[in-house]
C-alpha cells in the first residue's frame, strides 16, 4: 500500500515539474518527486511478521527477522544528494531573481 | 596502489581547493597528471573495498570498482580532456578548479563503479559539478532546466536500480548480471531498464531526453561547451555503452523502440543542425546525432568501434567548440554570418578546424572515416541494412551542414572580423587535428583491440 502511495508522491513531483513555472513551486515539486522516491526505497526493505530494526545488541540475534538494513543506507545518501541538489537549486532561484527580478519563467527572456 | 585513488585523490583535492584556493588550479593540474601517470601502472581486475559478508555471499554488499581496457581507455580520455581544456582555461576560468576536480572525481567513479547504487552516487556527483560548470554560462535558467532534467533523470534511474534490488537482492553489476541470466525472465526487467535507460538518455544527450542541450550548449563558452559536449557526453557514452552491452536486455518490441528512438535522434539532431544559422546549434544538434549513433552501435554489439567513435567525437568537438566559443566571445555573436571569414587571418586554425569537421563527417584518410567504414562494415554484417540507410542519410546531410559552414567560416564577407588564439589553443588544435590524420592514414593500431576490451561478460561467465 504504502509503496503505491509513495509512487503517487512520485508522480505528482514530476506533474508539478511539468506543468509549474514558477521556480520556487518547480524545487517544491522536485522535493516531493524525491520524497516520494525515499519512501518506495525505504518500503522495499519493510520485511512483514514483526521485523525489528538492523541493530546489533549483546543479546543474541539468532532467529530475529530484521527488516532489510540496504534500502535504510541507500535512502539515507539519497536524502542528502537531493539536500544538496536542492541547496543548489536554490542558489540558481536566488541568481535568477536577482537577474530577472521574478521566479516566473514565463515572464523572463534569455536572449542568445 | 588501486583504482580506488583515481576517485578519492581528486575528492581529496576538491576539499583541499576550498580551503585553499590559491593552490587549487595547481591541484588540478597535480591530481590530472597524476590520474593520468596512475593508469599506467594499474592492473586490470576487481577492486572491492569494505562491504560484509551476507549469508556467506562475500562481496556482495559493498563498493566495488572494474577496471579493464574499456574503462583504462575512458578515463585516459576523460582525466586528459578537463586537463587540457583546463590549461586552455587557466586564466579566465581559475575559480572552476574545484568543481572540476569533484566532476573528475565523479566521472572516474562512473567509469569504474560496479555498483548500481554508487553508480547513481557518482552520477550525482558528476552532475552537480555539471551544473555547477555551466553556470559560467551566466543564463541561470538554462542551468536551472538543466537542473530539473537532470534531477529528473538521476530519480528515475534510482528508481530502476531499486526496483532491480527488490528482484535480485543485489546491487553488485556482476552478480546482477548473473542473476538475471539465472532467472531468464527479461519480460520483468523491461521496467527498470526503461527507466534506467531514460536516466542514462538524459545525459548521453538522447531524444527526447536531451531538452536541456541546447540552453546550455547554445550558450556555452571555451570552459562550458568541451566540458559538456566532449568530456561529459564522452563519459555518459562510454557508461551508456558498458550498461547497454552488459546489464539491459533488449529484446522484441523494446528492441524496435529503443532502436526507433536512437535512428529517429540520428535524423532529427542532423536535421536541426541542417535548419540552423547558428554555429554552436550546428554543433550541439551534431553532438546529439553523434550520441544517438554511438548508443545504436553499442544496442547491436559493435562495441570498439563505438569507443573509437566517442574518442574520436570527444576530441573533435572539444576543437570544434573551442574554435567558435572562442571566436563567439570576441566577436560577440554565433550567427554562421556575424563569423564569416573567421579563417582568413586564422590559417593555421582554419585548417585544423577543417581536417576535424571532415573527420566527423567521415572523409577519407582521416579517422573518422576509417571508424565509420568498420562499423557500417559490422552493421551490415548483422544485416542492419535499414541502419546503414539511415546513418548514410543522416551523413549526408551532415555532409551539407558542415561544408556550408566551413566555406562561411573561409570565406570573408563585407566585414573583416578579428579572433585571436593563443599559442596553446593552437598547440591542441594541431595535436587533435595530426592525430586525426595519423590514425586515418595509419590504422593498424585501431584493428589491434576488438570489443573484449569490456570484460564485464568474461567475469560473469568466469567468476
Amino acid at each position: 500500500m504504502i509503496q503505491y502511495a509513495s509512487i503517487i508522491l512520485f508522480v505528482i513531483g514530476i506533474y508539478g515539474l511539468f506543468v509549474s513555472k514558477n521556480v520556487i513551486k518547480m524545487i517544491v515539486s522536485l522535493n516531493i518527486m524525491e520524497i516520494g522516491l525515499n519512501i518506495f526505497i525505504i518500503s522495499i526493505g519493510f520485511v512483514g511478521g514483526g521485523a525489528i530494526a538492523p541493530i546489533i545488541s549483546s543479546t543474541q540475534d539468532l532467529g530475529l527477522i530484521f527488516v532489510d538494513p540496504l534500502p535504510q543506507a541507500l535512502v539515507l545518501t539519497a536524502i542528502v544528494i537531493g539536500v544538496g541538489t536542492t541547496a543548489l537549486a536554490l542558489a540558481f532561484a536566488k541568481t535568477i531573481y536577482k537577474t530577472y527580478n521574478t521566479f516566473e519563467l514565463d515572464e523572463m527572456e534569455e536572449s542568445a | 596502489m588501486n583504482a580506488v585513488l583515481l576517485i578519492v585523490i581528486p575528492l581529496l583535492a576538491a576539499f583541499i581547493s576550498i580551503v585553499s584556493k590559491k593552490i587549487a588550479p595547481y591541484l588540478l593540474l597535480v591530481v590530472g597528471l597524476f590520474n593520468i601517470v596512475l593508469l599506467f601502472f594499474l592492473e586490470n581486475g576487481l577492486v572491492f573495498i569494505g562491504g560484509f559478508d551476507v549469508a556467506m555471499n562475500s562481496d556482495l554488499l559493498g563498493i566495488s570498482l572494474l577496471l579493464d581496457t574499456y574503462a583504462r581507455m575512458a578515463l585516459w580520455l576523460i582525466n586528459g580532456l578537463i586537463l587540457v581544456i583546463f590549461c586552455l582555461n587557466f586564466k579566465s576560468y581559475k575559480a572552476f578548479s574545484s568543481i572540476l576536480l569533484l566532476a573528475m572525481a565523479g566521472l572516474n567513479g562512473l567509469l569504474l563503479t560496479n555498483d548500481l547504487f554508487n553508480f547513481f552516487v557518482f552520477l550525482e556527483i558528476s552532475g552537480i559539478a555539471a551544473y555547477l560548470i555551466t553556470s559560467a554560462n551566466k543564463k541561470p535558467v538554462s542551468t536551472f532546466r538543466y537542473l530539473v532534467i537532470g534531477a529528473i533523470g538521476s530519480s528515475l534511474f534510482l528508481f530502476g536500480v531499486v526496483v532491480l534490488y527488490a528482484m535480485y537482492g543485489t546491487l553488485n553489476m556482476i552478480v546482477m548480471i548473473q542473476a538475471i541470466q539465472a532467472s531468464g525472465n527479461y519480460a520483468e526487467v523491461i521496467l527498470p531498464f526503461t527507466l534506467m535507460f531514460i536516466g542514462l538518455g538524459v545525459e548521453a544527450k538522447l531524444l527526447p531526453f536531451n531538452a536541456w542541450v541546447k540552453g546550455v550548449l547554445g550558450h556555452s563558452n571555451t570552459l562550458t561547451g568541451p566540458m559538456i559536449a566532449g568530456v561529459y557526453a564522452a563519459a555518459m557514452s562510454f557508461v551508456l555503452g558498458r550498461f547497454i552491452t552488459n546489464l539491459f536486455v533488449f529484446e522484441g518490441s523494446l528492441l524496435i523502440v529503443v532502436t526507433v528512438l536512437l535512428a529517429l535522434g540520428i535524423l532529427a539532431g542532423d536535421v536541426m543542425a541542417f535548419s540552423s544559422t547558428k554555429t554552436r546549434e550546428i554543433l550541439l544538434f551534431s553532438s546529439i546525432a553523434q550520441a544517438s549513433i554511438v548508443a545504436l552501435l553499442f544496442v547491436n554489439g559493435v562495441i570498439i568501434w563505438a569507443v573509437y567513435l566517442i574518442i574520436a567525437n570527444a576530441l573533435s568537438k572539444t576543437v570544434m567548440f573551442l574554435v567558435i566559443n572562442k571566436a563567439t566571445k570576441d566577436v560577440g555573436s554565433d550567427e554562421s554570418e556575424a563569423l564569416r571569414g573567421l579563417f582568413v587571418n586564422n590559417k593555421l586554425v582554419g585548417l585544423t578546424f577543417t581536417l576535424v569537421t571532415l573527420s566527423v563527417m567521415g572523409l577519407p584518410l582521416l579517422a573518422g572515416f576509417v571508424i565509420k567504414l568498420n562499423f557500417l562494415t559490422q552493421l551490415a554484417g548483422i544485416g542492419q541494412i535499414v541502419l546503414i540507410a539511415i546513418i548514410l542519410v543522416a551523413s549526408v546531410i551532415e555532409g551539407i551542414y558542415f561544408v556550408r559552414l566551413i566555406v562561411k567560416l573561409w570565406y570573408p564577407g563585407e566585414s573583416e572580423i578579428s579572433v585571436k588564439y593563443n599559442y596553446s589553443f593552437k598547440a591542441v588544435f594541431i595535436v587533435i587535428a595530426l592525430a586525426l590524420l595519423v590514425f586515418g592514414t595509419y590504422s593498424t593500431p585501431l584493428t589491434k583491440l576488438d570489443n573484449t576490451i569490456d570484460t564485464v561478460m568474461e567475469v560473469v561467465n568466469n567468476g
